[in-house]
């Protein structure tokens, strides 16, 4: 049985406090890490492989490298703007145990040299935006914030800024455009963030879950965290399961561990004995897998293999009841929402596919309209400003590519050939 | 500059490494198509109908943010780059009012124009039929939502190049709007009606009145000329269908405007309200009474030649430098300014606006009186956070704007705050002259921006004009009034006490009554010659439509004929 790493405070009582945190080994790891210089501490983070936990899963320590070194500009940037639909693990570390980011925080802008560092976090977070605030008071109060950090020379300040509940501020670029106070847009790629970010500064972006694993790995060192998870994807990673399954929840596992385990074993498998029809694995952004997929290991490398993506690790399951029609149109319904606007394929593909979509579904569907989905996936895919255009495309591709006498059942018959 | 070699449509480019891919395949002469990048603005890589293929990257990429490598090979007309471009048509079509037919743009429209090229000839996407709004609360150009493409061009001029950043955009994806300050009516914004906006809008959102319907690309001509409603001398274009004048826009290739016009200068000649004089006109009992050139010529003659040393010849800055040629050697008699002088240190380069890190105004309502000057003000203060000092008694329209605002003799004040910077530019006009010497005295590392009050006054001065006022003795004036439209209350005196006065002008003004002969004369659009604007750039002035009266020279020559 795996022993819970990120997770395991979560369950005590008020573990939200910093006394509970400091009680169960919390900030030992701050202090064995500012005794470490910033290099060894890259190169720590380095050897972990520790990969990115929003979505796109990019190196950490490879991250941290590109920051310039001693620039007194640098800055940090935690993303809690948990957008994904399905996922809910950054909410679930901020509420339960904020000090435990607030420590991956500081141990990473130590490591990168930056002095300010700022959460942004999703407006509809109450309880989480309350919870940063008063953790970050008190870790101010303890002295872990603020000047010469527990006697050293290191120096941090930490703000927590509210979004404004946009999908596309999960994006970096577009983030740092709504932390500056501008419309949360993505921003031209180069410069990168972290050649010129925040207010044009060196900026490090990081998931919160990413940071969250830090401490963790200074204190148990980078081969114990490597030899979690298989060899390309280290750690342990938060599973989010939701949709028809017994238990719910969030689920701390190994990288690899297989979708079927955490299904069946986890969260206690399909009510009803149903049989499953199909599983998001990594939120509404990645390609559906069916029930013959269901072995596969959760990692990167094993789901990109089987033509999906692990993006945040939050698995939708939907049972053998489920309209699939329903479960695309959903999707593209949105993303039509959530486009920012800015490029025009996004803009309007996104309303385009949502549209034939909610004809389909109202029995309104046309001779043509599977193939003017696919066009839509198409124009979209890869011709967008940012990868939202990806991100829309993967799930309604891979809903036509497997359910597509599902749909053209739909267009034939002018309703749902699963209602009763 | 290193350079790169690239190759574009099997075509070999060695180019600046600093070009993007659309640049490259511009200066080779290989068209891409595009909505959002315009050769004045920077890219944003928004409407994706630049994509190209390049070899060795995953997908397809924007021409107009993609930076040239060397070895790139790219091709910007493959079937691949053909089928995206075309989906982006399809869906930009979809998504609001674009009947061409019965869009006053159709004709001038880049987006019709790409449909045209793309062969799309029908909807492939449904309709969304929206009803936005039209906002024609201002006065002289319109926005109708529903022609928009949100493009962004409108919003990036008015902030990139104007610096008044009226314009954005209210809610995102599908509903997004462009919309004026907090979602006001465009009338009621902090617009300052420049027009620039207007003339980068590729589609129809954005149209004039006064040219609406009024000749599409195809019909019309463009004449490359001269504003001279102030000392700044903007390059304008004069749009002409059928010797008609109907539209004007700036020229993006004249210094020191770069494209940008303002609101008199775009707009009103278009929307001129008053009467034109179009033939010699006497004073008689009932006012004023048409006649024949002969007659109105030997008569300004006569009493010219009567008046002697009594003349007095006053032109206004409208007059070309060649009209004061034949002034200062045709006429007798005392010649002076309308406008009155140009102030000390005229002549610097205007580009100094877009280097300061301070600007201090000193007694001149820049914004109203040289607004184009004032945008490159808001420009960097915007862009490179340079700082503005007001030193005015009276209101002036930048005072929003201000840093901090001083009465006009505090030149001890200004200098204190002006310490820390690198390089302040001190702007005046004719009023602010003798403060604006001292402030360049105490502050070593400043440049001045000096108008003139006339928009030829440095040209006139040059022919041999340079009087700021008439001499009080004249018993008879010759005022060369062009499109002036008041003269100061020193000359209006002056011209009540005279025994006879001549006035050349292309309108009719109230204070023309004490006028006893008005002669016709061309106005800015109908005539050519040169005038010299703050900087001391001499700029050429084309005619675009043929005029229906004689030239300013040549109405001179024949007085002048007359009196010898």
């Amino acid at each position: 049985m795996f022993e819970p790493v990120l997770l395991k405070r979560t369950g005590l009582p008020r573990s939200e406090t910093i006394g509970v945190y400091v009680e169960n080994g919390g900030y030992q790891a701050l202090r064995k890490a500012l005794e470490c210089s910033p290099a060894e501490l890259i190169d720590l983070v380095k050897r972990s492989k520790l990969r990115g936990r929003g979505g796109a899963g990019f190196p950490a320590g490879l991250k941290w490298g590109f920051m310039p070194q001693g620039n007194a500009d640098n800055c940090l940037c935690v993303n809690t703007d948990e957008g994904e639909p399905g996922t809910f693990k950054d909410r679930v570390l901020v509420e339960k145990d904020p000090h435990q980011v607030i420590e991956g925080v500081i141990i990473a802008a130590y490591a990168v040299g930056a002095q300010r560092a700022y959460v942004y976090i999703r407006g509809e977070f109450f309880l989480g935006v309350k919870r940063w605030i008063k953790a970050i008071a008190d870790a101010h109060e303890h002295g872990y914030l603020g000047r010469n950090i527990l006697g050293s020379d290191f120096s941090l300040d930490l703000t927590v800024h509210r979004g404004a509940g946009a999908y596309i501020c999960g994006e970096e670029t577009a983030m740092i455009n709504s932390l500056e106070g501008r419309r949360g847009e993505p921003r031209l790629k180069p410069p990168y963030p972290a050649q010129a970010g925040y207010q044009g500064r060196p900026t490090l972006v990081h998931n919160v879950e990413t940071l969250a694993n830090v401490p963790h790995i200074v204190l148990r060192g980078a081969e114990w965290f490597a030899s979690i998870g298989t060899e390309k994807s280290t750690g342990p990673k938060v599973f989010c399961v939701s949709g028809h399954v017994f238990r719910r929840g969030t689920y701390e596992l190994p990288l690899g561990t297989p979708l079927r385990e955490i299904i069946e074993e986890h969260a206690g498998g399909v009510p009803g004995g149903r049989r499953i029809k199909a599983v998001i694995p990594g939120g509404a952004s990645t390609p559906l897998l069916t029930e013959d997929q269901l072995d596969v290991p959760m990692d990167f490398e094993s789901l990109a293999a089987a033509g999906s993506a692990l993006g945040t690790g939050a698995i939708v399951v939907m049972d053998e009841r489920t309209c699939m029609v329903d479960v695309a149109r959903r999707t593209a319904r949105f993303f039509a929402h959530e486009s920012c606007g800015k490029c025009a394929p996004c803009r309007l593909g996104s309303v385009a596919a949502w549209r034939i979509l909610e004809g389909i579904e109202a029995g309104e569907g046309q001779e043509g309209d599977i193939e003017r989905l696919y066009a839509l996936c198409d124009g979209i895919a890869g011709h967008t400003f940012c990868p939202m255009g990806d991100a829309q495309v993967a799930p309604l591709r891979s809903a036509l590519d497997r359910f597509g006498d599902e749909f053209r059942a739909h267009i034939a018959m002018g309703r749902c050939p699963n209602a009763a | 500059m290193p350079e790169v070699h690239v190759q574009i449509d099997g075509r070999e480019l060695t180019v600046p490494h600093t070009f993007t891919v659309l640049q490259a395949a511009e200066r080779a002469g290989i068209g891409v198509p595009k909505l959002c990048a315009h050769p004045a603005l920077a890219p944003i890589g928004a409407c994706r109908i630049c994509l190209v293929e390049i070899e060795k990257q995953r997908v397809l990429q924007p021409a107009c943010t993609f930076p040239v490598s060397e070895g790139m090979v790219v091709h910007t007309n493959s079937p691949k780059v053909r089928d995206a471009r075309r989906f982006v048509l399809e869906l930009l079509f979809s998504e609001r009012n674009h009947f061409c037919m019965f869009c006053e743009m159709s004709g001038s429209c880049e987006l019709q124009s790409l449909a045209y090229e793309y062969g799309l000839d029908h909807w492939e996407y449904d309709r969304a039929f929206p009803r936005l709004g039209v906002d024609a609360s201002r006065k002289f150009f319109v926005m109708d939502h529903n022609r928009c493409i949100l493009c962004r061009r409108c919003i990036r001029a008015c902030d990139s190049l104007v610096g008044n950043q009226t314009l954005g955009i209210k809610n995102r994806g599908a509903q997004s709007m462009i919309v004026a300050d907090m979602d006001v009516p465009f009338g009621q914004s902090s617009c300052v009606s420049c027009g620039t906006c207007l003339q980068v809008c590729p589609t129809g959102a954005l149209f004039d009145r006064a040219s609406a319907y009024m000749g599409a690309t195809e019909e019309i001509t463009r004449v490359k000329s001269r504003c001279v409603g102030c000392s700044v001398g903007c390059g304008v274009e004069w749009i002409i269908r059928q010797n008609r004048l109907i539209r004007i826009e700036g020229d993006w290739d004249a210094k020191p405007n770069n494209g940008l016009l303002c609101e008199m200068g775009r707009f009103a000649p278009l929307h001129e309200t008053r009467q034109r004089v179009r033939t010699p006109l006497v004073k008689s009992a009932n006012g004023f009474e048409e006649t024949d050139w002969d007659h109105a010529a030997s008569m300004v003659a006569d009493k010219i030649k009567a008046a002697g040393d009594k003349l007095a010849v006053v032109v206004s800055g409208f007059a070309t430098t060649e009209a004061a040629q034949a002034i200062v050697t045709g006429l007798p008699g005392h010649k002076s300014l309308a406008d009155g002088a140009a102030p000390a240190g005229a002549g610097a380069c205007l580009s100094v606006l877009d280097e300061a890190d301070l600007y201090i105004v000193v007694n001149t309502d820049v914004a109203k009186l040289f607004p184009v000057a004032s945008f490159a003000i808001k420009r960097g203060m915007r862009s490179r956070g340079a700082r503005l000092i007001i030193l005015d008694d009276a209101e002036t329209s930048l005072d929003g704007w201000a840093a901090c605002k001083y009465e006009s003799t505090a030149v001890a004040k200004a200098v204190e705050l002006a310490a820390g910077a690198q390089m302040p530019a001190i702007v005046y006009g004719a009023a602010g002259a003798s403060v604006a010497a001292q402030m360049a005295k105490a502050l070593p590392t400043s440049k001045t921006v000096a108008f003139a009050p006339g928009g030829n006054t440095l040209g006139l001065a040059g022919a041999g004009i340079t009087a700021a006022a008439p001499r009080k003795d004249a018993r008879c004036f010759y005022v060369m009034a062009n499109e002036m439209a008041q003269p100061s209350s020193d000359l209006l005196t002056a011209l009540a006490q005279a025994d006879f006065v001549a006035v050349q002008a292309c309108f009719r003004e109230p204070w023309q009554s004490i006028a006893d002969v008005i002669l016709p004369t061309p106005t800015t659009y109908e005539k050519s010659g040169t005038i010299t604007n703050a900087e001391g750039r001499t700029l050429a002035l084309q005619a675009g439509t043929q005029p229906d009266a004689k030239s300013e020279v040549a109405v001179i020559q024949l007085i002048s004929s007359l009196t010898s």
